[in-house]
């Protein structure tokens, strides 16, 4: 999901970094705003803070060492590729798990974090395409895809969750392939197809792996 | 064993595992690029940690491991500068 340099037209790739530095720093003052304002740290409800109910790094001094530490959880979680087809493979991108831990605006930047090390470091998408990929994976695969899980949440918490990580990939890989048909590598009507079937075990997979990790981290914090 | 402390083990354990047992297949977008035929824009950039190894270590496993805890490490740090 990680868009190399060279992918993208350059007009594309400065308007979405423009964007999504814009966005960073929005997201950035709600972080610290939740972190040195009086809301509560643990409530179903609260929109800023995401709905973990479990005792994880719950009080204020702490806000700052949650977001590393699931920054660190999705760091390392997308450096495990998983084969999924013949000779194809894929990796979690987190955004439902993040945004569900730590809400939608601290969710966007601790993916956004995640895909800066990994660009500016490990030539892991390019550096030109960070906007693209942020918007992709943070804003897209994360914050929007939170106000998904909210809309199901009251039903069913694993069906939102499910559903969430459906939204979550397929929509980014959507936005993935305007984004190249824009730029004029591909032309969006003949290639939607492959696209969208690629990305559909992926979602699945993200979906099953975003339940493992919500499990795993609420049978740690009991 | 503190929660807090299995909690932080977590990505480094993830990290080991992925360095046994990482798939090197590319991921969807590489084949997805590969059979539309336009894999050969991509421009690669040659940086320290390239593709998760380390040029200085040859053994695979550990050049993985390695870049991964460097990567922890990383954002340890950036979460410190921003808090």
């Amino acid at each position: 999901m990680h868009i190399p340099n060279g992918f993208l037209s350059n007009n594309l790739s400065a308007g979405l970094l423009a964007g999504t530095s814009i966005m960073f720093t929005y997201c950035l003052k709600r972080v610290y705003k939740i972190a040195t304002t009086d809301l509560p740290m643990v409530s179903e409800n609260n929109k800023n803070i995401g709905v973990c109910t479990f005792d994880f790094f719950n009080e204020k001094s702490e806000y700052f060492q949650k977001l590393t530490i699931i920054a660190m959880w999705i760091f390392s979680s997308q450096m495990f590729n998983i084969p999924v087809q013949s000779k194809i493979s894929a990796h979690l991108i987190g955004g439902v798990f993040t945004s569900i831990i730590v809400g939608p605006f601290a969710g966007f930047l601790v993916i956004s974090s995640v895909l800066i090390v990994q660009s500016i470091f490990f030539a892991d998408g390019g550096i030109l395409a960070l906007g693209a990929n942020i918007f992709n994976m943070a804003f897209i695969g994360s914050f929007i895809s939170y106000y998904v899980y909210k809309a199901v949440a009251n039903k069913s918490h694993h069906l939102a969750v499910f559903i969430a990580c459906l939204f979550s990939v397929l929509s980014a890989a959507f936005f993935c392939l305007v984004e190249l048909n824009i730029s004029g590598v591909v032309n969006f009507s003949t290639s939607f197809k492959d696209m969208m079937y690629l990305h559909l075990i992926i979602a699945l997979l993200e979906a099953i792996i975003t339940l493992a990790l919500l499990w795993l981290l609420k049978f740690v914090c009991k | 064993m503190n929660k807090k402390i299995i909690i932080a083990l977590f990505p480094m354990l993830v990290v080991l595992f992925a360095s046994l047992f990482s798939s090197k297949y590319p991921d969807t977008l590489e084949a997805f690029s590969v059979k539309q035929g336009f894999e050969k824009q991509a421009k690669k950039i040659v940086l320290v940690f390239n593709d998760y190894n380390l040029p200085f270590i040859n053994n695979r496993f550990l050049s993985f491991f390695c870049s991964g805890m460097i990567g922890l490490v990383l954002l340890y740090i950036l979460y410190k500068t921003i808090k």
